[in-house]
């Protein structure tokens, strides 16, 4: 693998690098004065690009990399990283989810109570010697107080569990709530606010979320509230929450993130009820490690065509064969499955999200479940033939809900019988009634009597649909859904 | 009888104590103290403390002090004849001479397991923030050097970590419970084994310091604890070792601490307490290792405010001949 060009986007790890290296052709972005330059020379070897949350890879990098094949972040966030683009040129993205969850979550507690209980300020007065001088003053507990999280994913659950066992009653906001779920949710962030004394940011960062924590949110959090983020610094409109700490309209505050890294508002630096850090959630030697490690594995299950480790694109990789009316209607759908999806078709078409395959040996070749809902015409008479058969392999599901004669039957029976395909769900058949026997047997087929539009509602539209284009045509009025247009 | 009379007959009907110190919760509840006793304030005479003690202290039967008032035999309790009940604001006793209190039959009331929480939760602050760098981080932040360095030294997971608790009282037990949601596994040394709880008992504390990660010092200072944490116990801790106090300076044998600290045979250390307070050896200043508070376990409003509750009440049931919320027994 040590051709494999792999294009490191910035200082993060040197065990990481080191092991890059090691295995790899790595590139050092940082290292070239002139990325214009670099990427003239060497775009055409990089196949992979291992990115942070400072440097990960927007759409102009990806487009300037044209074999690039996968994106591995050093981090669990991905706002660095362009995902449509990368869905739609079938790039795979992996990240480092898991790992780091128990260190951020023990920051996000150290935050509070070095904040809480001014543990900085206090060893910033002892060590300049104001001890002797008298007492410092009186601070407010954590034990006890109410937590409100926002975003009750792995990192906010983990969060939970540690408050709970100081006493802290739990509520939370998320898009939805959460069934099964002991902690008490609202609706809405600013409602949330209200009825908390210390409010952690804990939800990745998305268009959505971008500000999520405004000046009503800060206000309604109040004078005896306490912000805390170890989400991202653009999660909170920072002059508006410097201006609120300020004018003590809020009661203090523990940030590990702020908008503009490594720039913090230098008026913060005046102030005690805050505590700063430089984005170091995950920073222990433990999970760098680990985290190090899963990048490096990730890369090498990828090229060495084993299953991603933590592909971000978590569900199955589906091809489609005919991106129209009832493709795209298969493609929405499995989308929201999150599966990354291909298509081939007789010509690309502009601005769908999903990646072009020109060749269905192409498409066979690079996804996990292959759906035929094309036309069927002399050219695509057999297009299920054989070798993409062979390309979609043991792990790989054909699925055809278009017409039987798609597929080489004869050749998808063999294939099925000797484990060359992993199975098979089949709507058509090439001389229906007839399905050949073999199949009977087989635990990996699901095998349906032509039904895919056998639905009561939609047969009675299909139905008034026949009626009014004869009415139509003998009422001389324009018919509803000619094929061939009015000669 | 006038207003001002009748005032003053119904102050004089309340119950008199002496205040000593006088503690932080007397001074932020000054005004319902005044309501429920009458208070002798001797900080507020001219007269030098055995001589007002002396003077108008003979039949003072029950005395408020902070625990920095040292109440000695020779200067305070030899004053005090009638003296049946101390009620101290904190939980530590050090300050009292328990051998001539307990000649006398002396009641002596703390604040035990009042204050346990806000304790226990700096404890774990202080762990958290020492491995995880938090006060250096925060310097490193406000001093610019986050711009132009850009490279952070990693912090330790806490997460795993073995922590060894010095003492299972109610602190400990607080701390335990906190650190056990953060995957810690915890084990303790006490004076008598608990067999109701689910940690690993060592009667050794030099043999808890070698199985640990962290020490946590929540014990009482007392003849059998002072220096406890000496040499031996630190370098069994061991290179990457962590200590944090928030119990009593005197436990650790501070100079051999530092001597540690500065050969980097022990990883860091969490201080709220020093052996001799408000002193602070300088070699502490310039390690980054090392997070320093000053004596703050008790210092919330919500410490001061329910210890107030608890000393009131102890008091108040004194009064009545009832039974106090807090006594100590066996001192």
């Amino acid at each position: 693998m040590e051709s494999i060009g792999v294009l490191m986007a910035c200082p993060m790890n040197p065990y990481l690098e080191q092991e890059l290296d090691k295995r790899f052709n790595l590139f050092r972005f940082w290292e070239y004065p002139s990325k214009p330059e670099f990427l003239k020379s060497h775009s055409q070897s990089i196949r992979a690009v291992v990115g942070n949350t400072f440097a990960g890879a927007d759409a102009e990098l990806i487009e300037a990399l044209p074999k690039l094949e996968i994106v591995a972040s050093f981090s669990v966030g991905l706002d660095k990283i362009d995902l449509p683009k990368c869905k739609e040129k079938g790039i795979r993205v992996t990240n480092t989810p898991d790992v780091l969850t128990e260190d951020v979550a023990d920051l996000a507690i150290g935050l509070i109570l070095a904040t809480l209980r001014r543990i900085c300020e206090c060893d910033r007065y002892v060590r300049k010697g104001l001890w002797k001088k008298g007492d410092f003053q009186l601070t407010t507990k954590f034990s006890g107080k109410t937590v409100g999280i926002i975003g009750l994913g792995r990192i906010g659950m983990a969060i939970a569990k540690r408050a709970e066992a100081f006493r802290c009653p739990i509520s939370y906001y998320s898009r939805s709530e959460k069934s099964d779920c002991k902690y008490k949710y609202y609706p809405s962030v600013v409602e949330l606010a209200s009825n908390c004394q210390i409010l952690i940011v804990a939800c990745p960062l998305t268009e959505e979320t971008h500000h999520i924590i405004n000046r009503e949110v800060i206000n309604a959090l109040g004078p005896k509230g306490f912000l805390i983020n170890i989400g991202r610094g653009p999660h909170v409109d920072e002059p508006e929450l410097v201006s609120a700490l300020i004018e003590g309209r809020l009661g203090g505050a523990g940030l590990d993130v702020f908008e503009n890294e490594p720039h913090v508002p230098e008026e913060l630096f005046k102030l005690d009820n805050v505590v700063l850090l430089p984005h170091v959630g995950s920073a222990t030697i433990e999970t760098r490690q680990a985290m190090a490690d899963l990048v490096i594995g990730n890369l090498e299950a990828h090229f060495l065509k084993k299953p991603l480790l933590t592909p971000v694109f978590s569900g199955k990789s589906v091809g489609i064969v005919g991106l129209g009316r009832i493709g795209s209607a298969i493609a929405k759908r499995a989308d929201a499955f999150g599966c990354p999806i291909s298509y081939h078709s007789r010509s690309e078409k502009p601005n769908t999200g999903y990646k072009f395959c020109p060749s269905i040996l192409d498409l066979a070749s690079n996804c996990q479940i292959l759906v035929v809902s094309c036309a069927l015409t002399a050219e695509t008479e057999k297009i299920i033939d054989r070798k993409v058969i062979d390309a979609l392999g043991p792990n790989g599901i054909l699925i055809n809900i278009g017409r039987g004669r798609h597929v080489d039957e004869p050749e998808l029976v063999s294939a099925l019988l000797e484990g060359r395909l992993g199975g098979a769900g089949l709507d058509v058949f090439e001389n229906e009634p007839e399905v050949p026997e073999q199949l009977l047997e087989l635990k990996n087929v699901v095998l349906q009597s032509h039904v895919g539009s056998d639905t009561v509602e939609t047969c009675k539209d299909m139905a008034d649909l026949v009626l009014a284009n004869l009415e139509a045509h003998f009422l001389k009025r324009p018919l509803l859904t000619p094929v061939l247009g009015d000669i | 009888m006038s207003q001002k009379q009748h005032q003053q007959e119904k102050q004089e009907q309340l119950p008199q104590i002496l205040v000593l110190g006088p503690p932080l919760v007397y001074k932020n509840h000054e005004h319902e103290f005044a309501k429920r006793f009458q208070i002798l304030k001797p900080w507020e005479s001219s007269l030098p403390i055995h001589l007002f003690l002396s003077t108008y202290c003979g039949s003072i039967q029950a005395v408020l002090t902070s625990g920095l008032f040292k109440i000695t035999a020779d200067g305070v309790l030899c004053h005090l004849p009638s003296l049946r009940l101390i009620v101290t604001t904190s939980v530590g006793l050090n300050h009292i001479n328990l051998h001539e209190c307990r000649r006398r039959g002396i009641i002596i009331a703390n604040a035990a397991g009042v204050s346990s929480e806000d304790v226990a939760e700096l404890g774990v602050g202080l762990l958290i923030n020492v491995l995880r760098k938090v006060p250096a981080g925060d310097r490193y932040v406000r001093t610019g050097i986050w711009m132009t360095n850009g490279h952070y030294p990693l912090g330790s997971k806490v997460g795993g970590k073995r922590i060894g608790i010095v003492g299972l009282g109610s602190i400990g037990c607080e701390v335990a419970k906190r650190l056990e949601a953060f995957g810690c596994r915890i084990s303790y040394n006490s004076q008598r084994e608990k067999p109701s709880v689910p940690y690993q008992f060592y009667s050794n504390v030099c043999e808890l310091a070698a199985n640990s990660d962290a020490l946590i010092i929540c014990c009482t200072l007392t003849d059998e604890t002072r220096h406890m944490i000496n040499k031996e116990v630190i370098l069994a801790l061991g290179k990457d070792g962590v200590i944090v106090n928030i119990a009593r300076g005197a436990i650790i044998d501070e100079k051999e601490m530092i001597k540690c600290l500065i050969n980097g045979e022990i990883g860091g250390a969490g201080l709220d307490v020093l052996e001799n307070e408000p002193l602070v050896p300088s070699e502490l200043y310039a390690m980054d290792n090392v997070v320093l508070t000053q004596h703050v376990g008790v210092h919330t409003n919500e410490s001061v405010s329910d210890r107030f509750e608890a000393v009131v009440g102890n008091l108040e049931a004194f009064f009545s001949n009832k039974l106090l919320l807090t006594p100590v027994l066996n001192y």
